[in-house]
């Protein structure tokens, strides 16, 4: 549950949180251009990694970064442990010491370090957006309000829903239910209780949520206002611009070969 | 309470069966509700109350498909014949549930949006924001998130974000239901204000008639889907049957009732403490 714990947004004041939303998704879009389509090794890897955390300092997140990157570690392990197997079972396997294990080794490390990069990049994205600017901002870039509300009420009833969930767990758990018991099925199966009274306890609440808002002439007007629009500032064309402009630097530094693939 | 208005909302013979239900949840219902007035609902749960409630803003039939018989008119409209998205500018619905009504990240968007579906402009729904907020005394809330406030805050959030649209009509569904005492007093004293301040149409199904129904201009009991009996409260309420089929009758009446049984004279029956006590007092002297 870590991992998701990085997409939860922190609410701070910094220039970070300050940006344009989308200014931001052209940050995330340089690095993952970046990570997968222009760099394939370790080393650029690495670099771009490490380019994430200023910014995250920035926005005072290190700490919630980290910790998603703790939970997303285990995932990075698994990602160079399987390529790194498929690699040497490919070539056969070799002995440490040859030029062969150590271009199993390094594509594999980089495969884990792509992982973590867009991890760390995505994670400063919704670390610092809030679900509502977020949603605002695909509203802006023409997405239907429809999708963008859903996502929204998605992120507005997560805490409900916990809270919820865990009304319903003590409440069986009194009843003699125990969690932790028995092999990783009947584990699994231990859940049902408490997942059949939330399934259906959310079903109403949907319900009711969809009275209340068609209550509130929900559909009414094809062409919807906003209390709130975004602008995008100054510093956010000058942000995007940077992005860009470095992004497109490093790509030609690549292509002329004074960069490693 | 005569007026040459007309009626805010008429049912006309209603009766409703919801879609794979044996049975009819209202059944030939009558109701005549006037403009300005204080309509309190009571009765049984399970008694059609909040089947009532939906059908004014004509969530029952548009959403909720059944069979439906009969006519509901809100001021003039036959919800029939308007979809609910137009009778939501008319009627606001405040449900019993205070934190699944409310869906926004903040107080003041979960007001805004409303008036956002009109596609009002930023200024206008500005204004009408402020406006509701003070309207409901939750200014101090404005930018805290909806499901953190306590119950009764979250029922005012959900009156104001009805308020803001500016209704003719507010009918309010067991809005006290989940509420302590205390709270419960402060939502039901902010919806009479309304009544008082703007003139808009209160329907409120409540069971907490000892605090309310001296407010009402009219008390309605209903009883298996169907209206048992309408009228001026005091007269509706003055009755063992009410007792009889689960409604909590206000302390002081039901001692009135008793004794009457004893032979005591009641020409006004009391519904507040102070009225049964000079009541009394008056039997005393006489
Ligand atoms: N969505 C629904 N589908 C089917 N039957 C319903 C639904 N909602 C309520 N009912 C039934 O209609 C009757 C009246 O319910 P309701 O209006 O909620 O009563 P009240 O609000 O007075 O407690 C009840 O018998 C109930 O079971
Ligand atoms: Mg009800």
């Amino acid at each position: 549950m870590r991992v998701f714990e990085g997409l939860y947004y922190v609410k701070r004041n910094t220039a970070m949180h300050r940006l344009d939303p989308r200014a931001k998704l052209v940050y995330v879009l340089c690095i993952t251009i970046l990570s997968t389509a222009v760099f394939h090794t370790a080393l650029p890897m690495i670099m771009l990694f490490i380019s994430v955390i200023p910014l995250a300092v920035e926005g005072r997140v290190l700490r919630r970064l980290l910790s998603t990157l703790r939970g997303g570690a285990m995932l990075a392990a698994f990602i160079f442990i399987f390529n790194f197997i498929g690699r040497l079972w490919n070539i056969g396997f070799v002995s440490p010491s040859s030029p062969e294990f150590l271009e199993a080794l390094m594509p594999s490390l980089a495969m884990a370090l792509r992982f973590l990069t867009l991890i760390a990049t995505f994670s400063i994205f919704f670390l610092t957006t809030s679900p509502d600017d977020f949603a605002q901002a695909l509203v802006q870039m023409r997405l239907p309000y429809d999708y963008a509300l859903t996502f929204t009420m998605a992120m507005r009833f997560i805490p409900t829903l916990a809270r919820e969930a865990q009304i319903v767990a003590d409440a069986q758990k009194s009843r003699g239910l125990e969690l932790e018991k028995g092999g990783f099925m009947q584990r699994i199966r231990n859940y049902i209780p408490i997942l059949v009274p939330l399934i259906v306890s959310s079903f109403r609440r949907a319900e009711t949520i969809a009275d209340a808002m068609e209550s509130r002439a929900f559909g009414a007007s094809k062409k919807r206002s906003f209390l709130y629009m975004l602008r995008f500032k100054l510093s956010d064309t000058l942000f995007s611009a940077i992005c860009i402009a470095i992004t497109a630097a490093i790509i030609w530094l690549r292509l002329s070969s004074f960069l490693p693939p | 309470m005569v007026s040459a208005l007309p009626p805010a909302v008429i049912f006309e013979q209603v009766s409703y069966k919801y879609p794979r239900s044996e049975e009819y949840s209202l059944k030939k219902v009558n109701l005549r509700i006037e403009q300005g007035e204080f309509a309190v609902i009571t009765g049984p749960s399970g008694c059609g109350k909040s089947t009532l409630c939906k059908c004014i803003n004509g969530l029952i039939p548009h959403s909720y498909g059944g069979t439906f018989k009969g006519k509901v008119i809100v001021h003039g409209k036959c919800t029939l014949e308007h979809p609910v998205y137009e009778l939501a500018q008319l009627v606001g619905l405040v449900f019993q549930d205070p934190e699944s009504q409310l869906f926004c990240s903040t107080v003041e968007k979960e007001i805004a949006f409303g008036l956002e579906n009109l596609g009002l402009p930023r200024e206008e729904i500005l204004a009408r924001v402020e406006e509701a907020l003070d309207l409901l005394g939750i200014a101090h809330l404005r930018y805290r998130a909806p499901y953190e406030l306590s119950g009764g805050e979250q029922q005012k959030v959900a009156i104001a974000s009805c308020i803001a649209m500016r209704p003719k009509v507010l009918v309010l569904d067991e809005p006290t239901a989940n509420l302590d005492p205390l709270s419960a007093k402060s939502v039901l004293d902010v919806v009479y204000a309304l009544n008082k301040k703007l003139g808009v149409t209160v329907i409120l199904v409540e069971h907490r008639l000892e605090m309310i129904s001296h407010l009402a201009s009219k008390l309605v009991v209903m009883y298996r889907g169907e209206v048992l009996t309408q009228g001026p409260p005091r007269k509706v309420l003055f009755s063992w049957k009410i007792l009889e089929i689960g409604v909590g009758l206000p302390k002081p009446l039901l001692i009135a009732l008793m004794l009457a049984e004893k032979g005591f004279p009641i020409e006004a029956p009391p519904l507040l403490p102070e009225e049964l006590v000079e009541l009394v007092a008056g039997g005393e002297e006489r």
